[in-house]
C-alpha cells in the first residue's frame, strides 16, 4: 500500500487545502431506479441467506419481476420530470438525466421484466437452484442504466464493469457443463482485455481534454480545435475498440458465437439483449454528444465498422446448422444496423438506433427462450433438425417463433420491419448511401437463415404424411410471400430490388435442402414450455405484433428521446 | 542536482553489492573443484528424492478465502480517504460510508450463508444441485473438502 | 531533479503493449490475467501522470476506481478458474477447446 499513500496523501492535501469540502447535493430520485434493483437485489440476496430452507426458483422471479416494474415506473416518472422541466445533470454533473436515458432506463427495466420469466423456466427444468441469476441480472441491468445516464467516462467505466462482470458469472452459472465453464472463460478473458483498452482510452482522452465528464470534454472541444491531436485521436479510437467488443461489432466478435452457444440458453437472451442496451447507450452518447466535433475522425471508422458487422454477420449465419449459434451470428448482424444510426450521427439516426436497440432486446430475449425450451433437458441439442415438425408438435409456440424471426428478418407488420426501416432511412438521409444498399443486402441474406428455420418448424417432409407435405408447400409458398414483400418494402426505398429478388428465388430452395437429408431423429424429440415461459412470450410476441401494427408510440417515445438530449 | 547527491550512498552500496554477488560466483567457479553428481544438480540438496509428483489439487477453500479476502481488501480503498476526510464530511459522509458497508455486509452475510467460510468438517448449509447424482464434479469436491462431508 | 511527464507516458504505452500482446500470444489463462492486471495498471500509470501534469485530483481519484474493479475482476476470473479446472491438472486455454473458435 505504500504507492497508494502518496496518493492518498495529495488527495488529502487537496481536500483540506482548499479550504473545506464542497459536497455534492446527492439527489437520489435521479438514480432511483437503479437504487431500486440494487436494493431489492440485496433484499433477495439477505432473503436467500437468511431463510432457513432453500426458496424455489420462483420466488426469487417474482420478486425480480417486481422489481423491474418498480424500476420502469420511476423511469417513467423521471420521462415526467424531463419532458416537463427539460434535461438536467445531477450528482456533481456525473448522472445526466435526459431522454436518451430515460429511454434506456425503460429498455432495461422491460428486459429486467421479461428475462427473469424465460429462467425460471429454465432453472426448475435443469434444476439450479439459488438466486444468483436473478442477482446477477438486478446487478447487470443496474450497470446498464448506470452507463445510459452517465455523464462522466469513469462513471461510464464502472456502469460497464458492473454491467459485464455478473455476464461473466452468467455464462458459467451452470457449472455442471463443460461448455457453460468455458463460455464464461472465454467471455471473461476478452471482456477483461476490451475493459483494459477501453480504461486506457479514458486515461488517454482525460490527458488529452483535461477531464473525463462528458460535458467538460465536449465544452473544451468546442473552445479548442483539435484536429489532430495524436493522443485524444488515440484515446477516442481505444475508446471505440472497446465498446465494439462490448456490444459485438466485426472484427471484435470472436467471442460472441461461443459465448452465446455455451452460456445457459436463458443467460445468452439476457447476455445478447442487456449487453447491446448498454453498450450502445454509452456508445451513442460519448460519440454523438461529446466528440461531434471530430466526427471527420471517427465516422469513417464506424463506417468500415458497420459494413463488416452487417456482412460478416449475415454471411457466417448462413452456414449454421446450430439455431443457437445462428442466433448468435444473427445478433452480430443486428449490431451492425444499430451502428448505422450512429454513423449517420442524427436525431434520426439516433432514434433509429434507440428504436433498434428497444425492438431487438425484446426479440432476441423471445428468441432464445423458445431455443432454450426446444433444446431439451441439460440445454444440449440446439441443431436445426430438434426444430422439424414443432409447427405440428407445438403449433403455438412454432408461430410464436416464427413471429419472432420474421421480425428479426425485417417482415412488414412486426416492430422489426420498422426498426431497419428507419435506421435505413437514416442513413439514406445522411447521404451514406453504401452503406444503406449494404445494409439492405444484408438483411436480405439475413432473410435465408431466419425463413431456413421457419421452414423447417412447418414442414414435415419425411416424418409426416402427405397431407402434412401440402401444407409445408403452402407455408413455403406463404413465407415467400412476406420475404417478397419485404424486399419490395425495400426496394421502393432504394434499388436493391435485384439483389432482394434472387434472394427471395433462391431462399425456399435452399431452405428446403435440408428436408433432403436424411433423418437423423427417429424419435421425436419432448419439448416442454412453463407457465412463466409462456408468459414471457405473449409479452414479447404481443409487444412485436402490436408495435409493428401500430408503432407511433414506441417510435414517438424513441423520437422524443433524442430531442430531450 | 542537489538531490542527487543523497543518492550517491545508495548507489555506491548497489555497486558494491553487485561486485560482491559476482566476484563470489567468479571465485567459486575458478577455486571450487567441480565433480557433479545427480543429487549435487537437484534443484535442493536435502531431503528425500520425491518418488512420484506431489498431488496437484488444493483444496478449493484456499482459493475461495483468498479471492474473498482480496475482495474485503480492497474495500480498504474506499474507507481510507473517507477516514482521512470524515470530519470534514459530517453526517454526509457518515451516511454514505454507512450505505457503502451494508451493502458489503448484504454480500458478506451471503458468503457465510453458502459456507464460503466454513473450515473443516461441517456440514453443508445448502444441498448442491448437482450432488443429487455421482458425477465427476461431485467426486473431485468431495475430494476436495475431505472425508467428513457426505454427498 | 524531474522527470518529464512524456517518459511515464513511454512507460505506461509499453507496459499496455507488452500486457496487450502477451493476453494474445500466452496460453496459460493465469498469465493471461496478469497481462490483464498488467493493461490495467498501465492505464493507472497514464492517469497518474497526466493528474500531476495537469494539476488535476480526478485523475488519481479515477485509479481508486480502476483498481477496485481490476481486484473485482481477478475474483470473478479466478472463480471461474477454479470451477472450470477442478476436474483438470494443468490451466491452460487450449484445454478448453469444445466450443469452436
Amino acid at each position: 500500500m505504500t504507492g497508494s499513500t502518496g496518493v492518498l496523501g495529495a488527495l488529502a492535501a487537496h481536500l483540506l487545502g482548499a479550504g473545506g469540502l464542497v459536497l455534492p447535493h446527492l439527489n437520489y430520485s435521479t438514480i432511483l431506479p437503479e437504487l431500486i434493483l440494487l436494493g431489492g437485489m440485496l433484499v433477495i440476496l439477505a432473503a436467500s441467506a437468511l431463510s432457513p430452507r432453500p426458496l424455489p426458483t420462483e420466488v426469487y422471479a417474482t420478486a425480480t419481476v417486481g422489481l423491474g416494474i418498480a424500476s420502469l415506473i420511476a423511469s417513467l416518472v423521471l420521462w415526467r420530470d424531463v419532458t416537463s422541466h427539460g434535461a438536467f445533470t445531477a450528482i456533481a454533473r456525473s448522472i445526466d438525466v435526459d431522454g436518451f436515458a430515460v429511454f434506456f432506463l425503460v429498455v432495461v427495466s422491460c428486459i429486467l421484466i421479461v428475462a427473469p420469466m424465460f429462467a425460471a423456466g429454465y432453472l426448475r427444468r435443469e434444476g439450479i437452484t439459488g438466486c444468483e441469476y436473478y442477482v446477477l441480472a438486478l446487478i447487470s441491468g443496474s450497470g446498464a442504466m448506470f452507463m445510459a445516464s452517465a455523464n462522466d467516462l469513469i462513471l461510464i467505466f464502472l456502469g460497464l464493469e458492473i454491467l459485464s462482470i455478473p455476464l461473466y458469472v452468467l455464462a458459467g452459472l451452470d457449472h455442471r457443463r463443460e461448455a457453460s465453464g468455458e463460455a464464461a472463460m472465454k467471455y471473461f478473458v476478452l471482456g477483461a482485455f476490451s475493459s483494459a483498452i477501453f480504461v486506457y482510452g479514458i486515461a488517454l482522452t482525460y490527458g488529452a481534454t483535461g477531464s473525463t465528464n462528458l460535458a467538460e470534454i465536449g465544452a473544451f472541444l468546442s473552445r479548442n480545435v483539435i484536429t489532430s491531436n495524436g493522443v485524444l485521436l488515440g484515446g477516442l479510437a481505444l475508446l471505440l475498440v472497446g465498446f465494439a467488443f462490448k456490444v459485438a461489432a466485426v472484427p471484435f466478435h470472436m467471442w460472441t458465437p461461443d459465448v452465446y452457444q455455451g452460456a445457459p440458453t436463458p443467460a445468452t437472451g439476457f447476455m445478447a439483449a442487456m449487453a447491446k442496451a448498454g453498450g450502445f447507450a454509452a456508445l451513442l452518447r460519448v460519440f454523438v454528444s461529446t466528440f461531434p466535433t471530430l466526427r471527420t475522425s471517427w465516422q469513417p471508422v464506424v463506417w468500415v465498422l458497420a459494413i463488416l458487422t452487417l456482412v460478416l454477420g449475415a454471411v457466417v449465419a448462413i452456414v449454421q446448422n446450430d439455431v443457437k449459434r445462428m442466433l448468435a451470428y444473427s445478433s452480430i448482424n443486428h449490431a451492425g444496423f444499430v451502428l448505422l444510426g450512429l454513423e449517420a450521427a442524427t436525431a434520426r439516426g439516433i432514434a433509429g438506433s434507440l428504436y433498434y436497440v428497444f425492438v431487438y432486446s425484446l426479440l432476441v430475449l423471445g428468441s432464445f427462450a423458445v431455443v432454450a425450451a426446444v433444446g431439451g433437458n441439460g440445454d444440449a441439442d440446439h441443431d436445426i433438425s430438434r426444430y422439424r415438425g414443432l409447427g405440428r408438435r407445438r403449433p403455438v409456440l412454432a408461430v410464436g417463433f416464427a413471429i419472432l424471426l420474421l421480425a428479426q428478418a425485417g417482415a412488414p407488420f412486426t416492430t422489426g420491419f420498422f426498426s431497419k426501416f428507419y435506421v435505413v432511412e437514416a442513413a439514406v438521409a445522411a447521404h451514406s448511401y453504401a452503406l444503406a444498399v449494404i445494409a439492405m443486402g444484408s438483411a436480405g441474406v439475413a432473410a435465408f437463415f431466419y425463413l431456413r428455420v421457419v421452414f423447417v418448424m412447418f414442414s414435415d417432409v419425411g416424418i409426416a404424411g402427405a397431407s402434412d407435405v401440402s401444407r409445408g408447400g403452402g407455408e413455403i409458398a406463404r413465407a415467400g410471400a412476406v420475404a417478397a414483400e419485404v424486399r419490395e418494402q425495400d426496394a421502393t426505398l432504394l434499388g436493391g430490388a435485384g439483389a432482394s429478388a434472387v434472394a427471395t428465388l433462391v431462399a425456399p430452395a435452399y431452405v428446403a435442402a435440408p428436408e433432403l437429408a436424411p433423418e437423423g431423429t427417429p424419435s421425436e424429440p419432448e419439448v416442454s414450455v412453463s407457465p412463466w415461459v409462456t408468459t414471457g412470450l405473449v409479452l414479447c410476441v404481443g409487444a412485436t405484433l402490436v408495435f409493428g401494427i401500430w408503432p407511433q408510440p414506441l417510435v414517438d417515445f424513441a423520437h422524443q428521446a433524442t430531442l430531450i438530449f | 542536482m542537489g538531490s542527487l547527491d543523497s543518492y550517491l550512498p545508495i548507489f555506491i552500496l548497489f555497486v558494491l553489492a553487485l561486485a560482491f554477488a559476482g566476484l563470489s560466483i567468479v571465485a567459486s567457479k575458478l577455486l571450487a573443484p567441480q565433480r557433479p553428481t545427480s543429487a549435487k544438480e537437484a534443484p535442493y540438496e536435502c531431503g528425500i528424492v520425491p518418488a512420484e509428483a506431489p498431488p496437484q489439487r488444493f483444496p478449493v477453500r484456499f482459493y475461495l478465502v483468498a479471492m474473498i479476502f482480496v475482495i474485503f481488501d480492497i474495500e480498504i480503498i474506499f474507507l481510507f480517504p473517507w477516514a482521512v476526510v470524515y470530519n470534514q464530511l459530517g453526517r454526509f459522509g457518515l451516511v454514505e460510508i454507512i450505505v457503502f458497508a451494508a451493502s458489503v455486509f448484504f454480500s458478506f452475510l451471503y458468503l457465510v450463508a453458502n459456507g464460503a467460510l466454513d473450515w473443516g468438517p461441517v456440514k453443508r448449509v445448502r444441498p448442491v444441485a448437482s450432488e443429487q447424482s455421482r458425477t465427476t464434479t461431485s467426486t473431485v469436491r468431495r475430494v476436495g473438502h475431505g472425508t467428513g462431508e457426505a454427498a | 531533479m524531474s522527470v518529464h511527464a512524456s517518459w511515464y507516458l513511454t512507460l505506461a504505452a509499453l507496459l499496455f503493449t507488452i500486457g496487450a500482446v502477451g493476453l494474445l500470444v500466452r496460453r496459460n489463462v493465469l498469465v493471461m490475467f496478469m497481462c490483464v492486471e498488467l493493461m490495467l495498471n498501465a492505464a493507472n500509470l497514464t492517469f497518474v501522470t497526466f493528474a500531476r501534469a495537469l494539476d488535476d485530483i480526478g485523475g488519481q481519484v479515477a485509479v481508486f476506481f480502476v483498481l477496485v474493479v481490476a481486484a473485482a475482476e481477478v475474483v470473478v476470473g479466478l472463480g471461474i478458474i477454479v470451477a472450470i479446472f477442478r476436474r483438470k491438472v494443468g490451466a491452460t486455454a487450449d484445454d478448453a477447446h469444445m466450443l469452436k473458435g
